[in-house]
Order: structure tokens, then sequence, then C-alpha cells
């Protein structure tokens, strides 16, 4: 079954183009940018700015970019809600701005891993000086989500086989937790055994890769823009400020 | 022939007391293969473990490639000499992709990035694999993630590689491939198997373990045949 089984790869795009590490130094400015903005103009233009770039640059579903935005806003939907009412329109503001500056962040990293494969990914964090260890951890992290997820969806299934349902009691709380503390305890062990592999292969705490990078008078000039788009959307806030 | 593996009065006691390896004293010639045996808690994978220097120990009891897995500076060269295929393939690729994962050792020893896809390449072709390095390991079957282990050990080219339960998890078909993909393979084998009918297939000398200590040493054709040894230890006639 698991031979037909690939991952989708990355759509070819302008950004999916675009040099690894340029790219991250980009998007990452335009992160810095959305937490730097407060008043509304602005920031609603980065949002509209990286929605763009994830629909027209990254060529990703526009149902997939606004699916993602929801999810990302949904747990700062409770402040949408209370602090109009604790601040009015103050309070409405402060939220509305947190919630835009969440999502815009989000649609990048949307943009960063869905025009990016993870192994290039991680080879541009490491050239934009990111500890290797850190980078080792991410790469490790990615893999064994998908082992765990592996191990934990055996586990559901064996609970069910012995006629386990989830119910509102405190016997699936218990059984739940008992599961949730077996996983971890699993993971720590495999943990120790993945190090031990690691090391017997010569691994010391640097991290090397395979991938090489080119990085084209394009890739230079799409950096310098999103850090020109930032500098301009900060003059912008800023000047909006002043004037209220 | 020379020595690759020696051990004289090898033993080991974990951190918490619990003796895992009783004194024991054995050799592994270059290129001679030879299994492991011995039911679960037997020390197999300690021995492994020592072998590999994961585990500390005390110098002077274990020689693998001239080096000695115990003293620091020696520890340091031995992933270019001994390389461990582990139980569970799972724990050994970690990386998002084959082609990574299998250049990770070559990297670590210093070849360029070049190199080490072109040896990554090579390994992956050697062990049924060829094309496979944009895959990623979680969506391989069990006996692809056991090939793609091994690429991953012979990228490094060690003199000595050390098998731990090689056949756990594979199905008749993956298990004749690997038997077919171990014996095509040079140098020096150890394999820590339960597995009788694989170590026979595989290996011309037993080791057979229990309990942490080394209760049998000799010709897989005649230990296999001591039905009342393997009876004694824990072990079924192949």
């Amino acid at each position: 079954m698991t031979l037909a089984l690939r991952d989708p790869p990355a759509p070819d795009s302008p950004l999916a183009r675009w040099d690894a590490r340029w790219k991250l130094a980009g998007l990452l400015a335009l992160s810095v940018g959305a937490s730097l903005l407060e008043t509304p103009g602005p920031l609603a233009a980065l949002l509209a700015l990286t929605v763009a770039l994830a629909v027209v640059g990254g060529r990703i579903a526009v149902t997939a970019v606004v699916g993602r935005a929801l999810l990302l806003a949904l747990p700062v939907a409770p402040l949408l809600v209370v602090l109009p009412l604790a601040d009015g329109r103050r309070g409405g503001l402060v939220a509305a701005t947190v919630s835009v500056r969440l999502v815009a962040v989000g649609v990048t990293a949307l943009v960063l891993v869905r025009t990016t494969g993870f192994p290039t990914l991680l080879a541009a964090a490491q050239a934009l000086r990111v500890p290797g260890v850190l980078v080792a951890v991410a790469q490790a992290a990615y893999r064994y989500s998908f082992v765990l997820a592996g191990e934990a969806r055996r586990t559901r299934v064996a609970l069910r086989t012995r006629g386990f349902r989830l119910r509102s009691d405190r016997r699936t709380y218990q059984t739940v937790g008992y599961s949730v503390g077996a996983l971890l305890v699993r993971s720590a062990d495999r943990a120790e055994t993945v190090a031990a592999a690691m090391r017997v292969r010569g691994f010391t705490g640097a991290f090397h890769t395979t991938v090489a990078f080119r990085t084209t008078a394009a890739d230079v000039v799409g950096f310098a823009a999103a850090v020109a788009a930032v500098a301009g959307l900060v003059a912008w806030d800023r000047g909006s400020a002043g004037d209220e | 022939m020379s020595d690759a593996l020696s051990a004289r009065q090898l033993a080991h006691t974990y951190a918490d007391g619990r003796v895992a390896l009783h004194p024991m004293t054995f050799a592994v010639r270059a290129g001679e293969r030879v299994a492991l045996v011995g039911p679960n808690g037997a020390g197999k994978t300690t021995l492994f473990l020592r072998v590999a220097g994961v585990l500390p120990g005390t110098p002077g009891h274990l020689a693998v490639c001239g080096l000695d897995p115990a003293l620091a500076a020696h520890r340091s060269a031995l992933p270019a000499k001994v390389g461990i295929v582990f139980q569970n393939p799972d724990d050994q690729l970690f990386a998002p992709t084959l082609r990574e994962d299998v250049a990770f050792g070559p990297l670590n020893l210093g070849a360029t990035a070049a190199a080490a896809v072109a040896v990554a390449e090579e390994m992956l072709a050697r062990v049924g694999l060829p094309g496979a390095g944009d895959r990623t390991p979680h969506k391989l079957s069990g006996g692809e993630k056991r090939r793609a282990a091994i690429a991953g050990v012979l990228a490094m080219r060690p003199e000595v590689v050390l098998l731990d339960e090689p056949s756990m998890y594979l199905d008749p078909r993956g298990r004749r491939e690997l038997i077919r993909l171990l014996n095509g393979l040079p140098g020096t084998m150890v394999v820590a198997t339960h597995d009788l009918k694989f170590a026979a297939e595989t290996c011309q000398r037993v080791l057979v373990l229990d309990a942490g200590h080394l209760v049998a040493d000799g010709p897989t054709a005649t230990l296999f045949t001591n039905a009342a040894l393997l009876d004694r230890h824990g072990l079924e006639l192949p």
C-alpha cells in the first residue's frame, strides 16, 4: 500500500522557484513587519499582501488560504467578542490588530511551507545561521511526528477493538490519559535510540545537507521588495499613529 | 586473517546495577559472518551498543578494527569503521527524504554534498531502491525501510556491519530479499537475531548468548543441530 504513496510535489510557482534562503529571509521580514504594525490600514494592507503572495505568487488555492486563515483566527475569536464589550472601540481595535497579525504571520508561514520542500527549508535555515542542533531537532521532529501519529492511530484502533468508545466520563479521560502517557514514554525511549543511531553515523551536533543553493538577481530583488514593502508599511503605520 | 572485532573479558553493568553482559571473550575475523542468537534480554543489543561505543565501558576489553570504543579519542573514529542497523528502522530513518538520510553519515564524515549524494544514490540502488532518493521514509513499506536503513549504514563504507534483528517486521518476500542482499555484501557482519533460519542462511558461525553469558560459539551447521543446547537457551531448531 505504502509503495504507491508520495508527498505531493510543491506546485511550480514564482515563489517555489525563489532561492529558499532569500525567501526565508524575505518572509521573515514580512512576519516581523506584522508584529510592528499597529494601525488598521497598514495591517490590512500587509494581510492583503500575504494573501496575494499565497494565491498569486505561490499558486495556493484560495480555499486553502481562507481555510487556514479561519483556523488561525479561531483561537483569538473570543477576543473579538470579549474585548469590544470590555473596552469599547479601543478593545475592538486591539482584538482586530491581534487577529490580523496572527493571520498574516500564519499565511506567510503557509506560503513558506507550501512552496519549499522541507529539506530545502532546513538547509536554508542553516544557511541563515540557525544553530545546527536546532535544525537537526526540527528535522527529527518533522519526521517523527508521522511516526507518533501512526502510533497514536494504532493505539486508538487497539482501544476500539477492545470496546472503548469516547464518552464524557471519568473512565474515558483516564484511558486517554494512559494512552497519551504511554505514547510519551515510548517517545522518550525512541528519542534515546534515535540519538544513538545518529551518533553511530558520526553525528556530533552539526547539521549537514545535500541541498545546494544558487542565488540569482531575481532572488535578491524579491528579498529587497519584501524589505521595502515592510519599511513602507511601517512608515505608513507610524504616520497614521502620529495623526491619531 | 586479522580480527575485525575482539572482546576480552568484556562485561557490562547498567547504571541501575543490572548486569547485561557477564565477562565474555571471543573474536570475529575480518570478512566473517557471525550470528548472535539468544532469547530476549540475552544482551545482544547491549553488546552491539558497546561495540559501537554508544555505551561507556572500561578500556582494554574490546578492540574494533584496531580501535577501543571505551576511549574517547578512538570513539570519534568508530562511525567510519562500524555501522549498526537498528532493530526498528523508524529509529534510524530520521531525515525527510531517503537521499538526505543515506547521505547523513557521509556528510558527517566530511564528504562534500555532491559526493554524499552520489554515494546515497549508489547505495539506494545497491539495496534495491534505485531512484528512491526523493521518497519520504514514513511512506515506505517495512521491507523498504529496512533496506533504506541498511543503505544509510553502507554509505559510510564500514568495515564491520552490526544488524540488530534485521528480519523483524518483514514479510516472507521482504525477508528473502534481505537474505539475498546481505549475502551479496562484502565485509564483516554480525547479525543479532531470534530467527535461526535467517541466521542459518546468512552466517557461518554462531555465538549463543543467554542472560548476558556467552554459552556457545561454533559453526552454524554444528550448533543448529544441537537441539538440547538450543532448547536450554530458549531457542528453537530452524
